[in-house]
């Protein structure tokens, strides 16, 4: 790609550039994104690393994360990767089992925040009016607090009375909504933005000529418009929730005491013995900050692939 | 121009109003939750009664919030109901003044670092010094501040016997040096990661401008290049910087909480911390309006500063 304007003219390459390009089978254009994205690729790989060690935590060489051992404070070795804490557990185990909470944390804040978000921004923008007005101040008030802050205050406040949902624990659902809650006056303000834009197209005017109903206006000629966006709302969300997720936990604010997550691991009791055991302070924030770098790479080449007007923008 | 400024002017306490009463009812409003807080696990039912009483807790929320609101504007937010019960007021005035201190250091500090960074990225787009750049700040985007505090702590302790934390805190008023020897860490820490958003940001709105006309213009008319990127390139991308350094003080704000729980700063971050382990309600509506104020006057200002930075503005 030259954007350099001071190139010289090279002829063969514009003509080549406004031929028709040959039908690309869909290997093929995964080949080609590999070539063209090898920080995206890089990312992919992390994520994909990273699912595939939360899967199949319980058979690589792990013991309950939770479980008490007598090997107290044992530097890293064959038995224990990334060695014990100060009770024995066992830290390969947490930080392979860490990582489901921040992936289920992630993808569920994501999930909800964006989903949520996206709804309330298609309701006020097209409605316009009080519903407009009512949801926009209302995210002005939330605006006017740090995300973490809110995100802080929520998890400690709510949450007495959280139901266990299959598969998320009260303790963790009250994290995730708190996420969620934080990020969604974001959300909300770029895809209202979007559906203003896109309410005021001629598609969506002819639709409105040729009598289609608001329902449909909305599922059909906005939303679609509308995913490009919401992607790229994800690629950013996600790894900004697994590192919000780990700072609430490193405070003691967001999963229950004892649960496997990295922020937790970080924090508490084991600061303590990190002058001992340095690996302690070590590998749960070395996971983290790969996760989150995996995402943000692979989020960074996806947004230039899906979307190139949001070229290194974001 | 003046119509939007008071517009804006009355837009802020409005919203702050609104605020109060979201966390008024999230804080405060839950059976019996802050009376329990001050009897600290007394749990005599008579007692209890009375402490209620005392305290207003038995009138309705609304009834409630509205004694609350009345002393607020007048700038008394109630007392800690953690004994010794001080003035929550007293206690975030004596406090704030490190945490907005901290806060401008690492927006300078940010702002120091970010911005160059941002401009040779722009300048030397897709060469290899633009794509190890941009590898930086991802990463500086990725690692999260509660670890590399940590790290701090941890590997020059382990390696040179020599920790960044101190265990007197002295205010830059009473000994600048000393203050700023302390307060520099925690400022670095956040700083690093609000530069690495500065610079992917300074990067991608120098290059829109790059292929602007006049940038065009300027070149065609035989301006030396820096010129060209400094006068004419850097000035224009100004406003979304201006944007992002507002909207990181939030980032930054939120950071200060762990930041100064790490380095033991005494600032509202740690005085909000103690108060969440606490459950010290009236301590965190204090503080967390106090965050939220400072949020606020600081995008207010970016939001007349543009008018400055770009005179096409008009309000």
């Amino acid at each position: 790609m030259s954007e350099n304007p001071n190139t010289p003219i090279n002829e063969a390459e514009i003509l080549e550039s406004f031929a028709v390009p040959p039908r690309t089978g869909r290997f093929k254009t995964v080949l080609n994104w590999i070539v063209r994205e090898p920080f995206g690729t890089l990312g992919a790989f992390l994520i994909m690393l990273m699912v595939f060690v939360s899967v199949f935590a319980p058979v690589l060489n792990t013991t309950d994360p939770m479980g008490f051992g007598v090997d107290i404070l044992q530097a890293p070795s064959v038995d224990h990767f990334f060695g014990t804490d100060r009770t024995g557990k066992d830290l390969w185990s947490r930080v392979l089992y860490g990582g489901r909470i921040s992936l289920k944390i992630g993808l569920a804040t994501v999930i909800i925040g964006t989903f949520a978000g996206t709804v309330f921004a298609l309701l006020a923008g097209f409605f316009g009016g009080f519903v407009d007005f009512i949801f926009g101040r209302i995210t002005d008030i939330l605006f006017a607090v740090p995300t973490f802050l809110l995100a802080l205050t929520l998890s400690t406040s709510i949450g007495a009375d959280m139901p266990d949902l299959p598969g998320i624990p009260s303790g963790e659902l009250v994290v995730i909504i708190a996420i969620s809650v934080g990020f969604m006056p974001g959300i909300f303000r770029i895809m209202r933005g979007l559906v203003l834009e896109q309410r005021g197209t001629e598609y969506v005017l002819a639709a409105e000529v040729t009598g289609a109903s608001q329902t449909r206006i909305m599922a059909r000629h906005i939303l679609p418009n509308m995913l490009g966006l919401m992607i790229v709302a994800t690629s950013i969300t996600l790894p900004a929730a697994i590192l919000t997720e780990s700072a609430l936990s490193f405070l003691g604010a967001g999963v229950p005491p004892g649960s496997p997550s990295w922020g937790a691991d970080l924090s508490g009791a084991s600061r303590t013995y990190l002058m001992r055991a340095p690996w302690l302070a070590v590998f749960p924030g070395l996971a983290l900050s790969l996760t989150v770098f995996g995402f943000n790479i692979f989020g960074d080449a996806l947004r230039d692939t899906l979307d190139p007007r949001l070229r290194g923008k974001i | 121009m003046r119509n939007y400024i008071i517009r804006r002017l009355v837009s802020v306490p409005l919203m702050l109003i609104g605020l109060s009463l979201l966390l008024f009812l999230l804080l405060w409003v839950r059976p019996g939750s802050a009376a329990f807080g001050v009897a600290g696990g007394l749990s005599l039912d008579t007692d209890f009664e009375r402490l209620e009483e005392r305290m207003g807790l038995n009138k309705p929320w609304y009834e409630q919030y509205g004694m609350w609101l009345g002393k607020a504007v007048q700038g008394d937010f109630g007392n800690s109901l953690v004994p010794p019960q001080n003035s929550v007021t007293s206690q975030i005035s004596g406090r704030v003044g490190n945490t907005i201190e901290i806060g401008l250091l690492t927006i300078i500090i940010s702002a120091v670092i970010g911005i160059p960074i941002g401009i040779i990225s722009a300048v030397k787009r897709n060469s290899k010094l633009d794509v190890t750049l941009r590898t930086i700040t991802i990463l500086g985007i990725s690692v999260p501040n509660f670890w590399t505090a940590t790290l701090l702590l941890v590997l020059p302790a382990k390696f040179f016997g020599w920790t960044p934390l101190s265990t007197d805190f002295s205010t830059f008023g009473e000994d600048p040096i000393k203050n700023l020897s302390i307060v520099i860490w925690p400022a670095i820490i956040l700083a690093y990661s609000s530069a690495a958003y500065t610079a992917r940001l300074v990067r991608s709105s120098m290059l829109e401008v790059f292929y602007s006309d006049y940038v065009r213009t300027a070149r065609a008319k035989g301006l030396v290049e820096r010129i060209v990127v400094l006068r004419h390139a850097f000035r224009n991308s100004l406003i979304p910087v201006l944007t992002v350094i507002g909207l990181q003080l939030g980032v930054i704000l939120g950071g200060a909480v762990i930041a100064e729980q790490i380095f033991a700063i005494p600032g509202i971050g740690l005085l909000t911390y103690k108060a969440y382990l606490a459950q010290d309600y009236t301590v965190v509506l204090g503080t967390v309006m106090m965050f939220a104020l400072l949020f606020v006057l600081v995008n207010l200002l970016v939001d007349l500063l543009y008018t400055v930075v770009d005179p096409r503005i008009r309000y």
